[in-house]
């Protein structure tokens, strides 16, 4: 929990760009949602009109800029201000005229105006393919060099964990399971990975459990028994002991290299 | 009897004059019975001389008054802005985003009122008793609502920028509005986020920006008519210019990011602007922008009349990971190898810690900050970071310590003179960046970046000479993100992420004295004097605290 806790409070730091992490990111632009259909209608007329020019994608071609970074585009909201223009061409820059309907214009827009948004929404861009290492590789690391099969067992807990998770989301797990989110866990996965903790009290008396909260000067913890109990502390008064049971996952953090990471992944996914 | 009068008479004009705004004679001093600028004073240092609130009685500091700001379109606010109207007590549906509400402002005192913001928002406050005297408020047509620094004064006049991209001048006597200039373009995603600072007559207006590839400037004004008195581009305007030798096209230049997002320092011998730049853009990958993409990630020299760069050296060359340098340049007047020197200490996103000579930009020292960072290869004769290629993000990704966030932020650092430590809030955090873009154009980010691990947060005194961390306190659950205050009264001010407010002491990091607020304190401690009383005075959430000691 507290591990958590610091990770999220690190993350709400990235002050220019939103947090990391997926499913974050938001914009100042107010984006509407497109229409898909308006979309690939868009994306279909202006492939075979404009991308000889602008290039397939928008971005730029032989002769033409780049609209998804042109000022004109970016302040037009619906076709208004991006029409006029395919209607009438730019002769003194060679484009020539397009004969469009309003429908169309609008489709265009949609179209240009969602590969904006695209680009824009960085916290949600697509991971587009991590399994690139070598499983054999990763099968020794895992018996060997990065000790997991100490505490995992491919026979075990691991059993078919390759179908249970897509690639990102089993590469997320292992990296810091914690981070990724316990909420997939079954309960006795969830308690297996909750941090404990010690405080033994000046009395010679002690309490034992999950930590809930830990600062300079508050400890925190629920019993066995279900029971809330919280400390104020001074320094190493009462005494704190903690027990991370993922510890050994954020100390491979200093470990891995990007090859361990990549074979790792290649591995476990193969583990049907 | 006449000539028993003038003198009374030229008095009380003198006293009239410095009742009516702000004195420019206090931004020169270390301020005691003011603070008038957004650190303070132009050092960036954020060190009181102040000491009648000091070791011996912080521990009967107490809660002088809280004042809640409730942001909005708020009933006698005085409303200005370009946007569509709001209702009464509302805020604007374009207003959203996670700093619409938290004071992240280094509140000005001048003349026994504070001054402070949220985005679209200015306040007035009396310091002595936390009561409100006016309030501003701004109908945006939108932008990225992340946080808003704080305002400038000149005289009278108050300046502030806007999400959408507005300087707006207030009469700090009424709130009401004297002009409001639009600076940017909302629609191209730039964002602006600075306190305004004050240098003479010349007002320093930055911006920020994020995925739409757009060139980062800084602007000097006119405060009297807003008037473009001159503009600093971060990047070269066209191949052939000096910098340009650092990027492949002039594509790539003007699209080259460098957002100018927090205010800067000021040497009144020298006369130059200190500044940090942004990262470039595409910000997570360089395949369309090889070279050391001059000058972003970098911190530049200005002449204050000018505009005209007069030094510069990059702290993150050809960056891919989003460590902008816009961090706060701390000037340090010490010694450095038993001479002498006029310093300047970065304390870097990308996780080292620049000493320059800021005379002339030159390196004297380069020291890492944090033991988990892995992205570099070493440090080259400029004392610039030598990124490790294999560390900018590929398909199936690299893990590199720290993370986009960066070893350190925006929150202020401070430097005590006294001690000579440098003090920074550090995270120890780990990403995967996964590239997403394949394009030979990529544009925005052009990858994705998954935060997988942290080890917490740290308060470091760092020793500026050497770069090493003299003491450190390690946050049981991480960092917040509160600035630095240290004073004479030996004391350092920050809060924890557990909504405290703690005062250590700077020689060795022992905890004196803690509070616990309503939020994680949100903005930069400062402090002042009033009627022979020491206040501190701190922003947790949407909150402003105010701590005294009854003498």
């Amino acid at each position: 929990m507290a591990v958590a806790l610091a990770l999220f409070t690190a993350m709400q730091l990235n002050a220019q760009a939103p947090p990391a992490g997926r499913g974050g990111g938001f914009t100042g632009r107010g984006y509407p949602v497109y229409d898909p259909a308006a979309v690939d209608r868009g994306q279909k007329a202006f492939v075979s009109a404009c991308g000889f020019c602008h290039g397939a994608n928008a971005k730029g071609g032989e002769s033409g800029p780049d609209l998804l970074r042109s000022v004109l585009v970016l302040d037009d909201d619906n076709g208004e201000r991006i029409g006029p223009v395919i209607l009438n061409g730019r002769a003194d820059k060679g484009m020539p005229k397009f004969a469009f309907s309003q429908a169309q214009i609008s489709d265009i827009a949609a179209f240009l105006h969602n590969g904006i948004r695209a680009a824009s929404l960085h916290g949600v861009y697509p991971i587009i393919d991590i399994v690139t290492g070598d499983p054999k590789a990763g099968q020794a690391y895992f018996n060997g060099v990065g000790k997991c099969n100490s505490c995992h067992s491919v026979a075990g807990d691991l059993k078919g964990i390759g179908s249970k998770y897509d690639p990102v989301t089993l590469q997320g797990r292992f990296l810091m399971p914690r981070t990724a989110g316990l909420g997939g866990l079954e309960t006795a996965g969830r308690a297996a990975a909750q941090i404990m903790v010690k405080v033994s009290v000046p009395s010679g008396q002690s309490f034992q459990g999950s930590l809930q909260h830990l600062d300079d000067f508050n400890v925190a913890l629920i019993d066995s028994s279900g029971e809330y109990h919280s400390f104020a502390r001074q320094g190493d008064t009462p005494l704190v002991e903690t027990h991370d049971p993922l510890q050994a996952h954020l100390d491979m953090l200093r470990k891995y290299t990007d090859a361990d990471m990549h074979n790792l992944t290649a591995y476990l996914v193969t583990l049907k | 009897m006449n000539r028993q009068l003038l003198p009374i008479a030229f008095i009380l004009t003198q006293l009239a004059l410095v009742a009516q705004g702000l004195d420019p004679a206090l931004l020169t001093r270390p301020p005691t019975d003011a603070w008038p600028t957004h650190n303070g004073d132009y050092s960036g240092r954020r060190f009181s001389t102040l000491s009648r609130i000091n070791q011996s009685n912080v521990k009967h500091m107490q809660l002088a008054w809280v004042y809640r700001a409730v942001a909005g379109n708020t009933p006698g606010s005085t409303v200005g802005g370009e946007g569509a109207e709001v209702p009464e007590s509302g805020i604007a549906a374009a207003a959203s985003g996670p700093g619409s509400t938290t004071i992240k402002s280094t509140p000005l005192m001048v003349n026994g009122i504070l001054y402070f913001t949220m985005p679209d928002n200015v306040w007035a406050v009396d310091a002595r008793s936390g009561r409100q005297l006016w309030h501003y408020f701004w109908k945006t047509r939108g932008g990225i609502h992340i946080g808003n620094r704080g305002v400038g004064m000149y005289g009278n006049w108050l300046y502030f920028e806007t999400p959408d991209d507005y300087l707006v001048s207030l009469d700090a006597r009424t709130g009401r509005e004297r002009w409001h200039i639009e600076i940017a373009d909302v629609k191209q995603e730039y964002f602006s986020t600075p306190a305004p600072i004050i240098i003479g007559t010349h007002v320093m207006v930055g911006t920020g920006g994020d995925s739409l590839d757009v060139p980062g400037f800084l602007e000097s004004r006119d405060p009297e008519t807003g008037a473009l008195q001159w503009k600093w581009w971060s990047e070269p305007l066209k191949k052939g210019d000096p910098g340009s030798q650092t990027w492949p096209d002039d594509y790539a230049m003007r699209h080259g990011g460098g957002m100018t997002w927090l205010p800067g320092t000021y040497d009144p011998e020298l006369h130059l602007y200190y500044i940090g730049t942004g990262n470039p853009n595409p910000v997570e990958t360089g395949r369309s922008r090889k070279g050391d993409n001059l000058w972003t990630c970098s911190i530049v020299a200005l002449n204050v009349d000018t505009g005209k760069l007069v030094w510069y050296f990059q702290s993150s060359p050809h960056d891919t990971h989003d460590w902008d340098a816009a961090q706060t340049p701390v000037l340090i007047d010490g010694e450095f190898n038993r001479q002498p020197r006029k310093m300047l200490a970065q304390a870097n996103r990308n996780g080292y810690l620049f000493l320059l000579d800021r005379t002339n930009g030159k390196n004297l020292a380069t020291s890492p900050m944090i033991e988990t960072m892995n992205w570099s290869l070493g440090i080259d004769a400029k004392g610039q970071p030598i990124p490790n290629p294999a560390k900018e993000a590929t398909i199936d990704g690299v893990l590199v310590s720290p993370n986009s966030g960066g070893a350190t932020n925006w929150p202020s650092p401070s430097f005590d003179p006294e001690t000579g430590l440098f003090y920074v809030t550090t995270s120890e955090t780990f990403s995967v960046f996964y590239l997403t873009d394949t394009d030979p154009h990529p544009e925005g980010y052009g990858a994705v970046q998954r935060g997988v691990g942290s080890y917490g947060g740290t308060l470091r005194a760092i020793d500026y000479k050497t770069g090493k961390t003299v003491w450190l306190h390690h946050y049981p659950s991480g960092a917040g993100a509160a600035g630095i205050l240290t004073t004479a009264g030996k004391l350092l001010f920050t809060g924890d992420s557990s909504q405290h407010l703690i005062a250590y002491d700077p020689a060795n990091g022992k905890i004196l004295w803690h509070a616990g607020l309503g939020a994680n304190v949100s903005n930069g401690p400062e402090t002042y004097v009033l009627d022979e009383r020491q206040y501190l005075v701190v922003g947790a959430g949407d909150s402003l605290y105010a701590f005294t000691v009854e003498e």
